[in-house]
């Protein structure tokens, strides 16, 4: 009946020249054959979707588009894992595979974090703006809303712990309707459905007030105090060194080609590394966790992307803005996304976006000049900034279900894997509420065989690495007679010493990179965008890891900053 | 222990700009020290091996560290001190004192002055803030970086570059690269015409059969890793891509030469508004700024195309910086210099009519400009008293360049009563005009 319907309206939407199955697969549905573009195989999987299935596995084939495979890992340098046994394999260094490592370090069982990447927080955990969603936005019952909520209460103690900086600026929502007005019993059944705390509507006054750049079209508009900002990969490698400091093997460069299964289990982990055994399985893989969910036959979610691109704003501009603001087009409720708007990060630049919008390419980060022009709708809602702040941008990828919901879950059909996949935005800010639930589910897998102690003497804490900005003149200046190097600064926009990128390239999650020099250090990431300090970061890379200059890389392998010696690197 | 300091005179910076105050305000008295967050004075020009300095100072044609050698060392010579490797934190006002908060390898200290000398120096304008569309592999980087690398880090930072922008640090590249054996496919500017000097256009790319394209840009770069190439297109009269005229090209690595931005964030933090134009404070013919004690020169000022205008405007800021250290504050008597039709801009932007009875300037005031336009044909310029209409000064060019800056003296003693500002006007020389 169900899949019937299905059917007959797949052939009416799939238009001319497409050839579209749907067959039922363990309570999911299976689309198969030819879609028309790739638009429309999204829009056909969006439709499969309100069909009341487990999930939906979208295998339409576009012409000139070949399916993605992640990229043949290379054989890296350093440890293999041949033959080794864990407790746990976590797959995904994100900030929800983090996450996750850290929660199982609370008990006394092994655990290794896998990171295809030399880093991690490289994709998703990178690219984004850094926002703890207040919960609002997030469609009632969903594992969104639910999730999102806890996870924002949940980073403030987190940050506390970790030792990064945490802020709830509060998310102004304005509207330039006078019909926004009408909207006050909706927004209020829709805070209490979602528990989202706290919120208030503001008149036009009073956002005047509060906000000097709010424009003169605001008709006043709804603040809601929890949302909240951090820096989305600082807070990833915290979390991944507090999982190393409480015994979590962090294995990067790893990537998992599939898995060994035998009555209904994963037994090997297959990885470039070598094979070891796993008790339990996590699927913390990104954009890749429909592949990952494969390579154990379970794989019955498909992921599609949303690329978002943000503008960053000179860090002078965060001056100039007080809250997280948008001001979203009334017609646009319903969209599968919030819009975007104005962040002011931790650091002070103001991210202007994300744009969103469904393009294939799960780690395709180029930009492109439409999505400039469409973000430049944004400054309109503070009139204090304007484009010629902007000093760099970049792209994300979110991977997204066809439910376009988190799929957090015990496996059906494995039983030891669990799944933490479709984390697409709010994905950040439910984290640690993901994380947790993951955790438990994992012990829980480990607990049907064998009895599993809580681990004594974990420490949810970490040693923080200095952060001389956050330090008083007269701290500062003790820090400097300690610590000799921490007073040569190198990164002169974002005044990064010396000491800061040594400590980043000796940390528990060593950076290796400029940009995992950048992720933990913020050297490079100012006006000048590396043009002063990128030599000098080379030279202590370069020193730290016992290397020569040409070998220092941008972000891994295959990124060399130079291409050799003078003279001698040239056409021969 | 903090280390405490006071001096009469702060210069930040110990590139040409920093050294020429230091040595004008010690040779008048005052007690100098210069700060520089590098580990040797001299500032870019340490990493400028070509000749060509020092043309219009020394007479002569010196390579970069040359000129920056003569300069550190007459500094010095002069009694100024110098704190290479000195990075300043905070730059505040505190009773009538300037604070320096500085940090250097091993000790923090506090520099009190009663004058500051910002020497800051620019940045380059990134391929991001040009709106380059693409991925962010290695191997896209500035001009001044590349040349830091090959210069003075003895690394090849690509074998097949694309230089976009033809600024006088690119066309240096183009020619450096090309020297250390790496190809360069092809310098493109969005302009129709070149924005460095016409010399470097000839010994750096024709001398070396590098092609020059104009009008064209670079829209997209390729590559994950390190770039894999880059897609040109060819823009029109706005500057706005032709669609249809996209090309991709293959290279390793993109070089941007895109423009230069004078470094202020410690002049706005000091509460110095800037120009819209020339992106540094506004200033009198010495670099006073409009904050009592404040004196901006060199490229914070305004971007030079010359290092020896840099190091003359060093000169004026250091002089004035250590009469004021040393007398006190003194009536100024500011007048707007304005930038006229033809005009991109001048610089200063007032002249101060009292300092000439403070025996400050030498003779008169040096004016700095830049055309709007090219001028090939040949040009005049007229400054003219506002209020009287009474031209000041007139002076005929055989051709006017934007990226050439022109410079004129004016007795201050000219100025008539009365006159409520300056303006400066270039127009088109017209035909039978035969003076020059």
């Amino acid at each position: 009946m169900r899949l019937g319907s299905l059917r007959a309206g797949l052939r009416k939407r799939a238009g001319a020249g497409a050839e579209v199955e749907a067959r039922e697969w363990r309570g999911s549905v299976v689309l198969e054959g030819r879609a028309r573009d790739w638009r429309s195989k999204v829009e056909l999987g969006w439709y499969a979707a309100g069909f009341g299935y487990k999930g939906v596995v979208n295998d339409l084939e576009v012409e000139g588009l070949a399916p993605e495979r992640p990229e043949a890992p290379g054989r890296p340098a350093g440890a293999s894992l041949e033959g080794e046994s864990f407790d746990v394999a976590v797959v995904g260094g994100g900030v929800v595979g983090c996450a996750i490592a850290r929660e199982l370090a609370r008990w006394k069982v092994s655990v290794i974090l896998l990171e295809k990447e030399c880093d991690v927080a490289v994709h998703t955990s990178s690219r984004n703006d850094g926002m703890i969603h207040d919960g609002f936005a997030a469609k009632p019952g969903t594992l969104k809303a639910r999730y999102n909520v806890e996870g924002n209460r949940l980073w403030g103690p987190l940050a506390r712990e970790l030792g990064i900086e945490f802020s709830r600026p509060g998310s102004l929502v304005l509207y330039d309707s006078r019909a926004a007005a009408a909207l006050y019993p909706v927004m209020a059944a829709r805070a209490a459905e979602n528990r989202v705390e706290g919120w208030e509507f503001w008149g036009r006054g009073r956002v005047r007030a509060e906000e000097p750049g709010a424009p003169d079209s605001q008709r006043g508009g709804f603040f809601l105090p929890s949302a909240g900002v951090l820096s989305p990969y600082r807070a990833t490698v915290a979390l991944a060194e507090c999982a190393a400091a409480n015994g979590v093997r962090v294995s990067l460069e790893t990537a998992v080609l599939g898995f060994d299964t035998e009555d209904a289990r994963i037994t090997r982990v297959r990885t470039n590394r070598g094979a070891f055994r796993a008790g339990a399985v996590v699927n913390a893989a990104g954009n890749w966790a429909d592949h990952v969910a494969g390579y154990a036959n379970d794989r019955f979610f498909s992921l599609h992307q949303r690329r978002g691109v943000d503008l960053v704003l000179d860090s002078r501009a965060g001056a100039l803005q007080r809250h997280i603001l948008a001001m979203p087009d009334l017609f646009q409720l319903h969209a599968k996304t919030k819009g975007g708007g104005l962040v002011v990060t931790t650091e002070g630049n103001v991210l202007v976006g994300p744009t969103a919008a469904e393009a294939p390419g799960r780690e395709d980060y180029a930009t492109s000049q439409a999505e400039m022009r469409e973000l430049e709708r944004h400054f309109r809602v503070n009139k204090l900034l304007s484009p010629s702040m902007v000093i760099t941008y970049f792209a994300g990828v979110r991977p997204c279900t066809y439910e376009e919901d988190f799929v957090v879950e015990r496996s059906d059909y494995v039983r030891n894997l669990v799944h933490a996949a479709g984390i697409q935005s709010p994905g950040l800010a439910s984290a640690p509420a993901i994380a947790a639930d993951v955790a438990r589910s994992a012990i829980g897998i480990l607990a049907e065989r064998a009895r599993v102690e809580p681990n004594p003497s974990f420490r949810a804490g970490r040693r923080a690495p200095v952060d001389p900005r956050r330090l008083s003149w007269e701290e500062r200046a003790e820090l400097v007679e300690r610590r000799p190097d921490c007073g040569r600064i190198v990164c002169r926009c974002e005044e990064v010493s010396e000491g800061e990128v040594r400590d980043a390239l000796r940390g528990l999650v060593p950076a290796a990179s400029l940009d995992a020099v950048k992720r933990r250090t913020r050297a490079g990431a100012g006006r000048c965008h590396g043009g002063f300090c990128t030599p000098r970061v080379m030279e202590i890379i370069a020193d730290e890891a016992g290397i020569p200059l040409p070998e220092v890389t941008k972000k891994g392998p295959g990124s060399p900053v130079a291409l050799g010696r003078t003279k001698e690197a040239g056409r021969a | 222990m903090l280390e405490r300091l006071d001096r009469d005179v702060a210069v930040i910076g110990g590139g040409p700009a920093g050294l020429a105050a230091a040595r004008a305000a010690a040779s008048a008295g005052a007690r100098v020290l210069v700060v520089e967050r590098e580990e040797r004075l001299g500032g870019i020009l340490k990493q400028c091996v070509h000749e060509g300095f020092g043309l219009e100072r020394f007479g002569e044609a010196l390579a970069g560290p040359e000129y920056a050698a003569r300069e550190a060392e007459s500094a010095l010579a002069a009694g100024a001190e110098a704190r290479p490797g000195s990075f300043v934190a905070r730059a505040s006002r505190e009773g009538g004192l300037f604070l320096l908060r500085c940090l250097r390898r091993g000790g923090a200290y506090e520099l009190r002055a009663r004058a500051l000398v910002l020497a800051t120096g620019c940045r380059e304008r990134t391929d991001r803030q040009v709106l380059v569309q693409g991925d962010r592999p290695a191997g896209v980087l500035t001009a001044g970086l590349a040349q830091y690398l090959v210069n003075v880090q003895g690394l090849l930072p690509a074998r097949r570059a694309v230089i976009l922008g033809s600024g006088d640090i690119g066309l240096i590249m183009a020619r450096r690269l090309t020297l250390e054996g790496a190809e360069v496919e092809g310098v493109y500017e969005i302009k129709a015409e070149p924005s460095g000097l016409s010399r470097n256009v000839r010994q750096c790319l024709e001398d070396f059969g590098i092609p020059l394209r104009l009008s064209t840009t670079v829209t997209a770069v390729h590559g994950k890793g390190r770039v894999a190439g880059v897609t040109l297109a060819s823009v029109d009269q706005r500057g706005a891509p032709i669609r249809g005229s996209e090309r991709e090209v293959e290279c390793d690595g993109l070089v941007l030469s895109v423009g230069l931005i004078p470094e202020n964030e410690l002049a706005a933090s000091l509460g110095l508004e800037l120009d819209g134009l020339t992106r540094g404070p506004r200033a009198d013919q010495s670099g006073a700024c409009l904050a009592e004690g404040l004196y901006c020169c060199g490229n914070a000022l305004h971007v030079n195309d010359l290092a020896d205008y840099v190091s003359e405007s060093g000169e004026a800021a250091g002089r004035a910086a250590a009469a004021y250290a040393r007398g006190g504050p003194a009536r100024r008597e500011l007048l707007p210099v304005k930038a006229g039709s033809g005009v991109l801009y001048a610089v200063p932007q007032f002249l101060d009519l009292a300092a000439a009875g403070r025996g400050q300037v030498e003779a008169g005031a040096r004016i700095y400009f830049r055309s709007n336009a090219t001028l090939r044909e040949g040009a005049r310029l007229v400054l003219k008293a506002e209020g009287s209409g009474e031209v000041l000064l007139e002076r005929s060019y055989r051709a006017l360049r934007p990226p050439e800056m022109e410079r004129v003296e004016l007795e201050l003693g000219r100025v008539p009563e009365g006159a409520s500002a300056l303006c400066l006007e270039i127009s088109r020389k017209e035909r039978g005009d035969g003076r020059d």
